[in-house]
């Protein structure tokens, strides 16, 4: 049939026309009034269903797993595997697609990539996954305009002006290249041909420029595509572009930015900040790790990889920040440290300020004030917002001498509220970027220690895994979309049990590691989680990270990145995500049990 | 034919024409689907093209897209009335204004066999009428539009004037119908159509 079953939406969009004719021929159409059961718990499907409209509920027992809409499909277990985990039930009267069994396994057989959809494990279905995104990720790029690329400014001299003016001009703006103004003419001359004049043909520094300049100038629009500058740039010969918008000309685009633009710079940016003389420098660098991120998610750069990355270069920028900074009393005598996801290695995309100051004794006031103002008021120019719960450097409870933060974990351990435990786990993930790293350690490792057996501690430690529900519901497409009505929270449904439940093991196992994904391994390894199992949470929390950054970039000027929308998601990265909700309601189920949360 | 339908079967029909007028249109397109308790058979379907008697009109052309070249090497309907008949059996015909359908196949199964359908006939405007309007004070307006059908009873619309769409959208509706009909759900006459929404948008995050 009908002409009118939609094979774009995944994953029928794998199906060659062939066999997306051969499904639709033996598609029939199923009403179900509202409170039909569809598929029993623990029952198989001869059918596999796509939703035409209405809504239908998932549930396990008595607990409401999710709610699928129009394009999602059900259930693959019950079909290919004979069994459903899950019952599916018609919550309001629904029209369905249904496709026969046999036909799906015989589309299963014959298709590999239409086959991985179906398979029971997460892991395998998210290799896949990724596997297709890399295809498509150079396209991407190649639509990118040009607009998004650095350019450099679009600075003029004069024809008459001199070959010394124009060598000094582009010292002062930092280019190496400058328009020429001549009448009615513009061209354009670099740094190159100045020294050519000079050193080649002997010229004077007094020449006028007007005779080493060339008019020869190529032109692109800044909503011109990146393909068509680099397509340009090698049929010409040029290694520069003068973009201009009508009239205007808005800068300069260089072979060697497109070429980093595509390969990523994180080495080049790392330079900056390494070279870095003073505030201003490590401002423009910081801007430039943000446009990072987006370049290397492009690439289909692995998610855990960015947030290495970029917590490398957050690292190396806070470091020599600290440098220019600190004076030489702290610089030798204190340890500076990022907090939070920065200290996990899980901060993709800019945001709060998480970071904090051990010093070795106590120091000057005045000196210690000065600094502790002109490091965090720095870091706010560059972009990174305060804290909303003040921990940072100016905050005079996270930058103080070592026996301060002793006996602030003593306390917290003996006297433990919700603020203990959250300043437990913030010094639990922090992390070491500049100074003495042996402070931290110090600080750690008493943390550890006292922390060690402490079951009661670490239950009510653990606990806060349970304050945020799992979100359900969050399949269910809404006609209207403009309110906030049909985001989830990934970040307080997904990440946070995640994060939280793994960091709570770690600190009863006392693991040094704060990135979650090692951790993960750690725990694995000392077999307190089950291989497959640890690998199913990896593959769950990676996922999630990589749709918060998709957020996060789509919504790069909002602050509410961590909500997904889930209409914006294709219907095979609901399906995905339903699987990772279904991994956090696991590992939430198995830490209860763990640290017996049943008694509370 | 005479035999009653396997319980609970039925079968949805539309007709494309070349007109509306009975007498004088003629039939080029015939789509039809078997309906089984609360499933649409669309893997079973009836589907075929016909070349009519009757002239291929201008206006009627722009709404079902058939030309006359698309129709000409079509078989006339005489060939396909007895795979129809067949199809159909003595299930129940479900249209909408579904009198018209059949009138302009009895012109050619009078003829072939020498009597006209004697299916019991469903119209789906009757049906609505009844869940919607049923018990309305007189005076009050009525729709009964084929595209105000289908809104609203928020059936997916598919591309309209195909005979086998058409029977299909029928088909989607008479299961909707029918089961409102038997949970004794009135349609309410309300002017929002607005979907409902169970959890009040904000129980997303709660």
């Amino acid at each position: 049939m009908p002409k009118a079953f939609d094979a774009a939406n995944p994953p029928f969009d794998r199906l060659t026309p062939h066999e997306v004719e051969t499904l639709r021929a033996a598609l029939d159409v199923v009403y179900f009034p509202p409170g039909e059961s569809i598929i029993d718990q623990g029952a198989s499907s001869g059918a596999l269903f796509v939703i035409i409209k209405g809504t239908i509920e998932e549930r396990d027992g008595t607990d409401l797993l999710a709610l699928l809409g129009p394009k999602d499909s059900f259930d693959s277990r019950a079909l290919v595997h004979g069994k459903s985990g899950h019952a599916f039930l018609a919550r309001e009267e629904a029209l369905c697609y249904s496709a026969p069994r046999h036909t799906v396994l015989d589309l299963i057989q014959s298709n590999p990539r239409f086959a991985s959809f179906f398979y029971g494990d997460i892991a395998r279905k998210l290799d896949e996954f990724v596997r297709d995104e890399d295809e498509q990720r150079h396209g991407s790029m190649m639509r990118a305009r040009i607009s998004e690329l650095f350019l450099h400014p679009a600075a003029f001299i004069d024809a008459d002006d001199t070959v010394g003016t124009a060598g000094r001009k582009m010292q002062e703006i930092n280019s190496n290249a400058l328009f020429v103004r001549d009448g009615d003419r513009t061209g354009i001359i670099t740094g190159m041909n100045l020294s050519k004049a000079v050193i080649l043909k002997c010229r004077s520094t007094q020449t006028s420029v007007r005779d080493l300049a060339h008019f020869d100038l190529v032109t692109l629009r800044p909503d011109d595509f990146v393909s068509s500058a680099l397509v340009l740039m090698t049929k010409l010969n040029k290694r520069r572009i003068a973009i201009r918008d009508d009239e205007r000309f808005v800068g300069i685009l260089e072979d060697i930015d497109v070429l980093g633009f595509l390969a990523g710079s994180a080495q080049v940016i790392a330079g900056r900040i390494e070279r870095a003389a003073n505030r201003d420098d490590l401002a423009a660098a910081a801007r430039q790790t943000t446009a990072q991120v987006r370049t290397l998610r492009r690439q289909g750069i692995d998610v855990e990889l960015i947030g290495e990355i970029v917590s490398d270069l957050n690292q190396r920028l806070l470091s020599r920040l600290f440098d220019l900074t600190a004076p030489a009393e702290i610089r030798a005598g204190g340890c500076l440290m990022v907090m939070g996801s920065e200290g996990r290695g899980e901060q993709t995309a800019r945001t709060d300020q998480d970071n904090g100051l051990i010093l070795s004794g106590a120091i000057e006031q005045a000196e210690l004030d000065k600094f502790r103002t002109a490091f965090s008021g720095a870091l706010s120019d560059f972009g990174f917002p305060p804290c909303p719960g003040h921990v940072m450097v100016s905050n005079p409870a996270w930058s103080k001498p070592l026996p301060d933060y002793i006996a602030d974990i003593r306390s917290w351990l003996a006297l433990p509220d919700d603020t203990a435990h959250m300043n437990v786990a913030i010094l639990f993930d922090a992390r070491c970027v500049a100074g003495d790293t042996t402070l931290l350690t110090e600080v750690k490792a008493k943390l550890i220690e006292m922390a060690r057996g402490e079951q009661a501690f670490l239950a009510h430690f653990a606990r806060a895994i349970d304050l945020f529900p799992t979100p359900i519901g969050l399949f269910k497409h809404l006609i209207t979309s403009a309110g906030k009505g049909d985001a989830i929270d990934l970040k307080k449904g997904g990440l946070f049990p995640i994060v939280h439940g793994v960091r709570s093991l770690a600190l009863e196992h006392g693991l040094v590691e704060t990135a979650t994904d090692k951790r993960i391994d750690r725990l694995c390894d000392k077999g307190v989680l089950h291989a497959e199992f640890a690998r199913e949470l990896h593959q769950a929390f990676n996922f999630m990270l990589m749709l918060r950054l998709d957020g996060l970039l789509a919504e790069s000027a909002g602050a509410t990145g961590t909500l997904v929308r889930p209409s914006s998601l294709s219907s095979m990265e609901r399906d995905l995500l339903r699987d990772a909700f279904y991994v956090v309601k696991k590992f939430r189920e198995f830490i209860r049990h763990h640290f017996n949360l049943g008694a509370f | 034919m005479f035999k009653r339908g396997p319980v609970d079967e039925v079968v949805a029909i539309d007709c494309e024409t070349t007109g509306l007028n009975v007498r004088t249109d003629d039939i080029i397109s015939i789509g039809a689907v078997k309906i089984r308790g609360n499933r649409i058979l669309t893997s079973e379907r009836f589907e075929r093209v016909v070349r009519p008697d009757a002239r291929m009109r201008t206006d009627a052309i722009k709404i079902h897209h058939l030309r006359q070249v698309d129709v000409e090497h079509q078989a006339p309907i005489r060939k396909l009335l007895h795979d129809l008949l067949h199809f159909v059996g003595g299930r129940p015909l479900v249209g909408y204004y579904v009198d018209f359908d059949i009138a302009m196949l009895d012109k050619h199964i009078l003829p072939f066999i020498g009597i006209e359908l004697p299916n019991p006939r469903i119209d789906i405007s009757s049906l609505y009428y009844e869940l919607k309007y049923g018990d309305a004070p007189p005076n009050i307006s009525v729709d009964l539009s084929f595209s105000a059908i289908l809104a609203d009873l928020e059936i997916p619309s598919l591309p309209q004037h195909d005979a086998f769409n058409d029977a299909l959208m029928t088909a989607m509706m008479y299961v909707t119908l029918r089961d409102k009909k038997k949970r004794g759900i009135r349609i309410p006459r309300s002017n929002s159509q607005a979907a409902s929404d169970p959890f009040g948008g904000q129980a997303f995050l709660a």
